[in-house]
């Protein structure tokens, strides 16, 4: 079968997933087929309700890229001032990087080749 | 077809380099056929590519001799080493060669709509035709200094499609970047050519093998190529000009660089296995090989999540997936003299990562071209001011989602057949690789969700209310490559057959590489 991957320990065939998701797919739509359609549109039936409080406006209630994952970026502070320090911009910090890595290297290869 | 197949690896250079010149030819007489020109000579490219990949495949190494009396005479009489430009093409050379056909056919399609208000299209045309030639060259090219050339081509090329859309001040500085980066790059490959030529008096890849010592000197241009070509495949920590340059060119041109990137790490591992092979301490650089790979695919993956312009956003998974792709060859390289080990894990693994070369390929293209299209249609690349685009461009969604779940490995995506193969291959190897590529691509999945809720999640914005749905050469340029993963998606097992296994067995198989070159004689 042409779909399925040995992966020399297990095996893994795609075709199988698809089916799930089919069957699960035609099941959410069967309940869903289930609801309530006699709704008007256009009216306080379809429009968003916020405990009587005034709805923003679409822009003033999209959450932005730069609201999102706040605490992760606050944990990983640290790390991310240590990162960030080193995209400097400047080609000269590039290329003193490659020096580096390439001399780094250089010794890898000469010290392991001693032994 | 025969003859065809004889000479289809010398073609496959020959015709993009030949419509490059025609282009601003044709294109002085009409804009329509300067772009038909384009189109059909990288389908006729793509046909020729497959043609051979399936000649490849029943034939084997395909050499072709230039200026020989025969293709396959690769040792002109009188001689006792090859000295003329030959091509060398196995089943790695190939898997490049068919992916980087469908990426650039990809992008010129989609460029047709793209770059469709700009000035000087018809140099734009150019420049990407002598980057698919200069990309072809370097994959199919047997001898060191050809490589050189060809990585030329493709880097100058590349630079000033970096810098093409001049109206933009970060393009000329992303340009200028990446020229002085592949400049730098390319002198020290020239510089590590020269130590080899300087000993062996040898500029072919198979016959170098054939009598590499390992000196010294051979050690110090291992290091200088491999970084080389490190640096242009933009792994951390040599990563920094990588977002900076990539993320100001036309989508299409930020698609067709990643294979550019991938052409510079096909070079790294042709060195390693093809030309130093069983010489080599390869635990020693099959473990840096992995460092950076390691590297590449945390910090790639962690500078991703931070990022608010959505062309930085996408370089930075760049770096992070090619760190999947290292990690599943290192460490294939780390047991290359261990025929045991070889053929527990390591083959498996150099199949998974060589496998998401292909599968990055598709997925990574298709992801810059919906950001491009973002960019085309909002002219922002800011994903803070982005928001409700979904409700206008439809399809550009549905096929960033799609690269979306492939890039973060999601089953059954093609993303995670080759994730998969990597982690249970690498994990027999050292657990800690498999855990951090399981780690990243939940980071991975995590920045795609953040990326599409800002873009394309909530109410229209009224800012946005003109916008409609990208052309639709731009749809069918994305359309391809979601057709290349869907494929990939449903048959993973013929894929890997036919084109992944062929590709790891030519890179462990060096003998097999030498045989092509030294065997025929005259």
């Amino acid at each position: 079968m042409t779909a399925i991957l040995e992966s020399g320990y297990a095996f893994w065939n795609p075709i199988i997933w698809i089916i799930v998701f089919i069957v699960v797919g035609i099941i959410v739509y069967f309940f869903r087929r289930q609801g309530q359609e006699e709704y008007k549109k256009d009216t306080d039936q379809t429009r968003i309700f916020l405990c009587g409080e005034e709805v923003p406006e679409a822009g003033e209630r999209h959450i932005r890229v730069g609201n999102i994952y706040w605490g992760f970026f606050e944990t990983l502070k640290e790390y991310y001032n240590q990162v960030l320090r080193v995209h400097t911009g400047i080609i000269n910090d590039y290329i003193l990087w490659f020096v580096a890595a390439t001399a780094l290297s250089v010794i890898i290869l000469l010290v392991a080749g001693l032994g | 077809m025969a003859d065809l197949m004889t000479h289809g690896g010398i073609l496959i250079i020959a015709i993009p380099l030949l419509a490059a010149f025609l282009t601003p030819l044709v294109g002085m007489a009409s804009q329509r056929a300067r772009n038909i020109l384009v189109v059909v000579s990288l389908t006729f490219v793509a046909f020729l590519v497959f043609a051979l990949a399936r000649d490849i495949s029943i034939n084997g190494i395909h050499v072709y001799t230039l200026g020989a009396t025969s293709p396959e005479l690769t040792t002109p009489k009188g001689f006792i080493v090859p000295v003329r430009i030959i091509l060398e093409v196995d089943g790695m050379s190939m898997l490049m060669a068919m992916l980087w056909s469908i990426v650039s056919l990809a992008a010129a399609i989609f460029s047709l709509s793209h770059i469709a208000n700009e000035t000087g299209q018809s140099r734009f045309y150019t420049l990407l035709l002598l980057m698919v030639a200069g990309g072809f060259g370097m994959m199919f090219t047997g001898d060191l200094f050809n490589l050189f050339v060809f990585l030329e081509i493709a880097s100058i090329s590349g630079a000033a499609l970096i810098a093409y859309r001049t109206k933009f001040a970060d393009t000329q500085e992303g340009g200028f970047k990446y020229i002085v980066v592949s400049a730098i790059a390319s002198l020290m490959v020239l510089f590590a050519i020269g130590l080899l030529y300087a000993q062996y008096n040898l500029l072919n890849i198979g016959a170098l093998a054939e009598v590499i010592q390992y000196t010294t000197a051979d050690k110090i241009a291992l290091a200088l190529l491999l970084i080389a070509f490190t640096i242009k495949a933009g792994m951390v920590p040599l990563h920094l000009w990588f977002p900076d340059a990539y993320s100001v060119a036309p989508a299409s041109i930020t698609g067709m660089l990643v294979i550019t990137s991938h052409a510079c790490m096909y070079a790294a591992f042709r060195i390693c296995f093809s030309l130093y092979g069983t010489m080599l301490d390869a635990p020693v650089v099959g473990w840096i090989l992995i460092v950076f790979g390691l590297l590449s695919m945390f910090v790639g993956v962690t500078m991703a999540v931070f990022q608010k312009d959505v062309m930085r956003f996408m370089s930075y998974h760049a770096i992070s997936q090619l760190g999947y792709m290292w990690i599943g060859v290192g460490v294939g390289l780390a047991v290359l003299g261990n025929a045991d080990l070889m053929a527990t894990y390591g083959r498996d693994a150099m199949s998974g990562g060589i496998f998401h070369i292909l599968n990055h390929a598709m997925y990574k293209p298709l992801l810059f071209f919906t950001g491009g299209a973002l960019f085309h249609m909002t002219g922002t690349r800011d994903l803070t001011k982005m928001g409700g685009l979904a409700h206008k461009m439809k399809w550009t969604a549905i096929l960033y989602i799609i690269g979306t779940l492939s890039i973060s490995g999601i089953p059954p995506l093609n993303g995670f057949s080759s994730k998969i193969l990597i982690y249970e291959s690498v994990y027999q190897f050292n657990a800690i690789l498999t855990i951090t590529g399981i780690v990243v691509s939940i980071l991975t999945l995590a920045s795609f969700t953040k990326a599409f809720h800002s873009a394309f999640m909530g109410a229209e914005l009224p800012e946005y209310g003109k916008v409609r749905e990208v052309p639709k050469s731009m749809i069918i340029g994305m359309a391809i490559l979601a057709a290349g993963i869907v494929f990939i998606t449903l048959f993973p097992s013929l894929v890997v057959d036919w084109a992944i296994h062929p590709a790891a067995d030519a890179l462990i198989n060096q003998g097999g590489y030498i045989d092509a070159i030294t065997g025929a004689v005259p």
